[in-house]
């Protein structure tokens, strides 16, 4: 067969068309409102003190916090229309990381760790799995970072945390080895942890290999996150803040070939006191870096193979509380998508009068989970092959995706 | 003087959360609310449904209302940033000017009811740990009520959340997210004559989100103009909680800022305080606001050794607090849970206490 020939095989182009796609997830922990946000209702008792703005799609309104995005809602999709059922954080974080409810004492790995295997390369210097998380804290949030991200897919597809305190430290090359010697010593490493891991059929020698493989990758490719090697002029574009400087950031590493990037910054959107005196700073934040980076990736050629996803937990209660603040709420909420497999300009699904319930359209995590890997070439309905494992699915229960919102 | 105390009186019910209220003429009670409504009602009378009237409608959350005996007006502010005067005779809005292109966050009344300031500002991301960029209007502004004319445009960072004047008219104090309060001499122009910084009153998230909340929700001028009252809520590591101190601090700045006295950690819990108000006869001032956990929402204290004389639990969130002239009634206004609005559940308060001793 030629190179021609071999790379015309369906299964070997589905794989090199996979390889060249991005996801960018901005991971707005704790529960955006979608009042203030995609789905504003001014005039109601539940709307809030934030008026809403017509956006490029005639008809369509986004919170007044939003003009950024208002302008190119012909870039975005929006889906109005979530109805999940985790109430609480870290049932909540898990179902929408994961996109599915737990099935103890199985843990089905998260979206970051399924996308690195699906679209990353396992001897890639750049990590197929980046979380930037500039706020080491973060409540439930904190207590999932420390936990099991790769399931059952292994240590190999768990994230690399870098941002804020996170930095790569001691990732140079010693000055009294030479590249010669450093190379001799990593090959001497490598032949005898593979021949541990073979004789002693070890996965946790396996997972230690990987993860050691990565940290070599990591001395070659540290210099790509140095925020300061980023020009001046767009990181002023992006705005001071922490989260608009790590999404610049994730913006870098895709162009690097970073396959999946997921940018947070804690939990800052779990306004249960001061919702609206916290919104009117965080969202035209979140505004601006949404803006830019679509246009970034568009003005880059990068648009087209990079899935951006702006999404939370789950809303946020359409009534306000004694504290100034929205609660928790699943039952309605929205969020956004941009890029790769996605039509720009779709707005799915719809809330009532007062934003308190779904009456068009509804979808759940399995939906969601579905759209994002279709619109990255992936069958959301293929099995996880693993030994011993019972028969698991990309997305479970043959959930459709959001067929409105894919290009 | 006995220790004062208070005993509840009627309740009034009003359509949704009271943002500020004030006396009028003839024992009429005025209320800003949530819904943009200006409402009237009576001090006296019996408790129903419906006892009220509306006067005027902001498109925004109606943030202040401030009656003026010597303009015989009424002068509402909004989140909208409009100020409108309002013809208590007609019981209409008969003048409306754009004060801010932001919130108007609080608005007071000159002791004389010449005139009425308004604060605003919008927490904007300034820095990488989220400091508030500077104001892109000013923050503070100072309208004569007689003609509507702007008399004083003063700078500070934003938001500004509260404003007071001194009780002989000439000093004007707002404090803002990060806990500064600027004092200007308005017999002097408007000339800065100190600054407080306190950090009391700021909360930064640590555990969760990068940001900052609280700040200084209400200011008060002692009686003598002698030294200046700070409320809100003290420093929180969880933003999302409410879970700060309910804090009082005065400060004196005559010979130099200092924290003469503040509420004392025995004496209080946690939640929100977003007003003070002092007693006529100025021995003692209530403080109020939301009970996150602890025995009270509304407390008095002596103004003079700063300790708690009595305690009450509203039980709800207050966000206006006015003594009668005469003393013997405490007006508390705030809210209910909103709940579904689909029940479309009334959910502004007003209750007045008596007060005792």
């Amino acid at each position: 067969m030629s190179w021609a020939g071999l790379f015309g095989a369906p299964a070997f182009a589905e794989i090199a068309k996979r390889q060249q796609k991005h996801c960018i997830l901005l991971w707005l922990c704790g529960g955006p409102s979608q009042f203030e946000t995609w789905d504003p209702k001014p005039g109601t008792s539940t709307g809030g003190p934030f008026k809403s703005i017509p956006t490029k799609i005639p008809g369509t309104h986004f919170s007044e916090l939003m003009p950024k995005c208002a302008s190119i809602a012909d870039k975005l999709a929006i889906v109005r229309s979530m109805k999940t059922t985790a109430k609480e954080h870290t049932e909540g974080i898990n179902l929408l990381q994961r996109g599915h409810q737990p099935r103890p004492p199985f843990t089905r790995p998260t979206l970051g760790s399924v996308l690195s295997q699906q679209l990353g390369q396992l001897d890639s210097k750049i990590p197929n799995f980046i979380l930037l998380d500039p706020c080491p804290e973060g409540n439930e949030f904190k207590g999932f970072k420390a936990g099991n991200w790769a399931g059952w897919l292994g240590a190999q597809y768990s994230p690399v945390r870098v941002g804020g305190e996170f930095q790569i430290p001691n990732a140079d090359r010693l000055d009294s080895i030479t590249e010669d010697d450093h190379e001799a010593r990593e090959a001497l490493r490598r032949f005898f942890s593979k021949k541990y891991e073979n004789e002693r059929k070890s996965s946790a020698a396996s997972s230690w290999n990987a993860t050691f493989e990565r940290v070599n990758g990591l001395m070659s490719c540290s210099h790509l996150f140095d925020l300061e090697r980023i020009p001046q002029a767009d990181r002023d574009r992006y705005g001071p803040g922490a989260f608009g400087q790590h999404a610049l950031l994730a913006r870098t590493l895709v162009e690097e070939g970073a396959p999946f990037v997921m940018v947070a910054n804690g939990m800052p959107w779990d306004t249960h006191v001061f919702n609206h005196e916290i919104y009117q700073m965080v969202v035209p934040d979140l505004d601006n870096i949404i803006f830019q980076l679509t246009k970034d990736l568009e003005d880059r050629g990068l648009l087209e193979d990079t899935l951006v996803v702006a999404m939370g937990e789950f809303g946020r209660t359409p009534w306000i509380n004694q504290a100034r603040g929205r609660d928790h709420y699943p039952n309605a909420w929205s969020l956004a998508m941009a890029g790769g497999g996605i039509k720009g300009g779709a707005i799915v699904g719809a809330t009532d009068r007062y934003g308190a319930e779904v009456i068009e359209d509804p979808f759940n995590e399995e939906n969601l989970f579905a759209t994002i890997f279709t619109a990255l070439g992936i069958d959301p309905h293929r099995e996880f092959h693993i030994p011993g494992m019972p028969t698991f699915h990309h997305v479970e229960n043959q959930a459709k995706p959001i067929s409105q919102i894919l290009s | 003087m006995n220790s004062p105390s208070l005993k509840k009186g009627k309740e009034i019910i009003l359509p949704s959360h009271v943002l500020d209220l004030t006396l009028g003429p003839d024992d009429y009670l005025y209320a800003a609310c949530l819904d943009g409504g200006i409402y009237e009602t009576s001090l006296h009378g019996e408790t129903k449904e419906n006892a009220y009237q509306e006067l005027a409608r902001h498109e925004n959350y109606a943030s202040g209302v401030n009656w003026s005996a010597s303009q015989n007006t009424l002068v509402s502010a909004s989140y909208d940033g409009d100020l409108k005067w309002i013809d208590l005779k007609e019981k209409k809005a008969i003048r409306s000017i754009q004060a801010h292109r932001f919130w108007s966050w609080q608005s007071r009344i000159s002791p004389d009811g010449t005139c009425i300031a308004s604060t605003t500002g919008q927490y904007l991301c300034g820095g990488y740990k989220y400091e508030p960029a500077p104001e892109t209007e000013p923050s503070v502004k100072v309208f004569e009520i007689a003609s509507g004319k702007l008399l004083y445009s003063l700078s500070h960072t934003p938001p500004v959340q509260s404003v007071a004047f001194s009780h002989d008219g000439k000093l004007l104090a707002a404090g803002n997210l990060m806990g500064e309060v600027i004092l200007w001499d308005l017999s002097q122009g408007g000339k800065e004559i100190a600054r407080i910084n306190t950090p009391d009153f700021t909360g930064w998230g640590i555990i969760k989100g990068h940001y900052y909340t609280g700040g200084v929700y209400a200011l008060h001028f002692s009686p003598d103009d002698q030294s200046l009252y700070l409320a809100g809520m003290g420093t929180t590591r969880d933003p999302a909680a409410g879970n700060g101190k309910q804090l009082w601090q005065k400060y004196t700045w005559q010979e130099g800022v200092k924290k003469d006295s503040a509420a004392s950690d025995g004496e209080i819990g946690e939640g929100l305080m977003e007003t003070l108000a002092f007693h006529p006869g100025g021995e003692f001032f209530v403080m109020a606001g939301r009970l996150f956990k602890g025995q009270w929402n509304a407390a008095l204290f002596d103004h003079q050794s700063g300790s708690k004389v009595h305690e009450q639990n509203v039980g709800f969130r207050i966000s206006s607090s006015v003594f009668t002239p005469d003393g013997k009634s405490l007006i508390l206004a705030g809210g209910v849970n909103q709940d579904n609005p689909a029940e479309e559940k009334k959910w502004g308060r007003i209750i007045i206490y008596d007060v005792l001793g």
